[in-house]
């Protein structure tokens, strides 16, 4: 038993966005020390209760232990990855609810229940999630990992971070459009005041107004070049004709769902449908992503370039979204006439099929 | 009450009808998703309404012209808000309820 100390590994649950990889690193760092001997090394799982819910709460419960189940599923995966399916396995896995009959509720105290586990079962050390929350949503896991340090073990700190970029949107714009920006705050400023133009209280407040929301905002607002002015006054002209068409369609959809949220049965079918559309560029796809949205039972999940992701609410709207009347709209507003006659997203679909 | 007036109430009182449509479909559907439906559809056409309303009793003034801004803007953040909490329940992997409804595996990558 001896030999064993040290090789095992223990892995502190709860529900975060990093969890996922942080079993991956687990997986990793438990077959690593497993690859010199034939010993399997054992990754123990452990959920620690709060607040004594396993005597009342059985959603808890039930929650904790489909977590773990989760857990122990994507460790599984992780090691056939590693080792491929029919070897013998170098890695095993338990898992357990600690906690459940005392008060849990500082750092201190679940650093004991996890401590006296990993004690019971010879673990010395110990994988932390960076998201993981012990005390639910209190940021107390540094103190949490201090105090397992303090008791002896091993605390390696999984080195996962989160999924979202902190790469400010900033983009590189030249004096055409800083002056874009400038006049149009400056407008929308004497706008919004009553278009007092000859008074030089507003004259003065707009100018500098504008001066400073053009400093802090203009790299944020614009884009990549600026479009050639023909081109926009004909985009605005045919955004035009498309409004009221889109308002018609917003009203449709709003009676329909009405009628489907109302009705005592909730007839709904949701569904997840995915298309690429024939539309190219920041704007037409902001577009026509947000008339899906405004539309018949229709929200736009995930756009990747031209590649949509539709949850469709109400029966029908999927036949609608295929037949492609809003992408035809959308290829009418920045394209013109021309290109709003190509086939509908259901007949390119088709043909890719055949092929 | 002048013909305006009532027009200006017929727009208020559809705008509440769809505010209400909007608290209904929050409370009664099942998932995030179907949720952000109500939400972002007749939550919008619901103020939209009551806004339109508001400015046709003011006419054509400084006034209805804040109005009409409003309007452009909601129509513009709403389906963009709606929008990225869908996304963003994507990220976090929540699942949407309904057979037809889960993801596909693959991160969104190729389609067939």
């Amino acid at each position: 038993m001896a030999t064993d100390r040290g090789r095992d590994l223990l892995v502190p649950v709860g529900d975060s966005e990093t969890l996922r990889r942080t079993v991956t690193y687990a997986v990793e760092r438990a077959h690593e020390s497993a690859d010199s001997t034939d010993d399997p090394v054992a990754v123990h799982f452990i959920f620690p209760a709060r607040w004594r819910i396993y005597e009342t709460d059985r959603e808890s419960v039930a929650s904790a232990s489909s977590l773990l189940e989760r857990a122990v599923a994507w460790a599984t995966e992780d090691l056939e990855e590693l080792i491929g399916e029919d070897h013998p396995p170098t890695v095993t896995f338990e898992s357990a609810t600690v906690g459940t009959d005392e008060y849990v509720f500082s750092p201190g105290d679940f650093a004991a229940v996890v401590g006296r586990y990993a004690e019971a079962n010879e673990v010395d050390r110990i994988v932390v999630d960076p998201s993981f929350r012990p005390g639910g949503n209190v940021p107390l896991l540094r103190s949490f990992e201090a105090e397992l340090a303090e008791r002896g073990f091993d605390v390696l700190e999984a080195p996962v971070t989160r999924r979202t970029s902190r790469r400010l949107p900033f983009t590189e714009i030249g004096l055409r459009e800083l002056f874009v920006v400038y006049a149009a705050s400056l407008l929308f400023y004497l706008a919004l005041g009553g278009w007092h133009v000859t008074d030089a209280y507003e004259l003065v407040t707009g100018v500098a107004t504008a001066a400073v929301v053009t400093l802090t905002l203009a790299r944020v607002s614009m884009k990549g070049e600026l479009p050639r002015l023909r081109y926009v006054g004909a985009t605005v002209l045919r955004m035009a004709i498309y409004t009221p068409i889109l308002l018609w369609e917003i009203t449709k959809a709003n009676v329909a769902l009405a009628y489907v949220v109302l009705h005592p049965d909730l007839p709904i079918e949701p569904r997840t449908v995915e298309f690429d559309a024939a539309v190219w560029g920041d704007m037409p796809v902001t577009t026509l992503a947000n008339s899906i949205t405004l539309t018949p039972g229709t929200l736009t999940v995930d756009v990747s370039r031209q590649h949509f992701m539709v949850h469709a609410l109400i029966p029908g709207a999927e036949d609608d979204l295929l037949e492609g009347t809003l992408e035809r709209f959308v290829r009418f507003v920045f394209y013109g006439r021309e290109s709003a006659r190509i086939p509908s997203p259901r007949e390119r679909r088709d043909d890719e099929g055949e092929r | 009450m002048t013909p305006v007036e009532y027009l200006a109430a017929a727009l208020v009182i559809g705008g509440t009808f769809f505010g209400l449509v909007a608290t209904v479909g929050l409370l009664r559907l099942p998932d995030l998703y179907s949720r952000l439906h109500a939400a972002s559809k007749s939550d919008t056409l619901g103020s939209v309404l009551a806004i339109a309303g508001t400015a046709t009793v003011l006419g054509v003034t400084t006034e209805s012209m804040k109005m009409v801004f409003l309007l452009l803007f909601l129509f513009l953040t709403s389906p963009t808000a709606a929008h990225a909490i869908a996304r963003a329940g994507r990220a976090q992997d929540v699942e949407p309820v309904g057979e037809n409804a889960a993801w596909d595996e693959d991160e969104g990558g190729e389609t067939q």
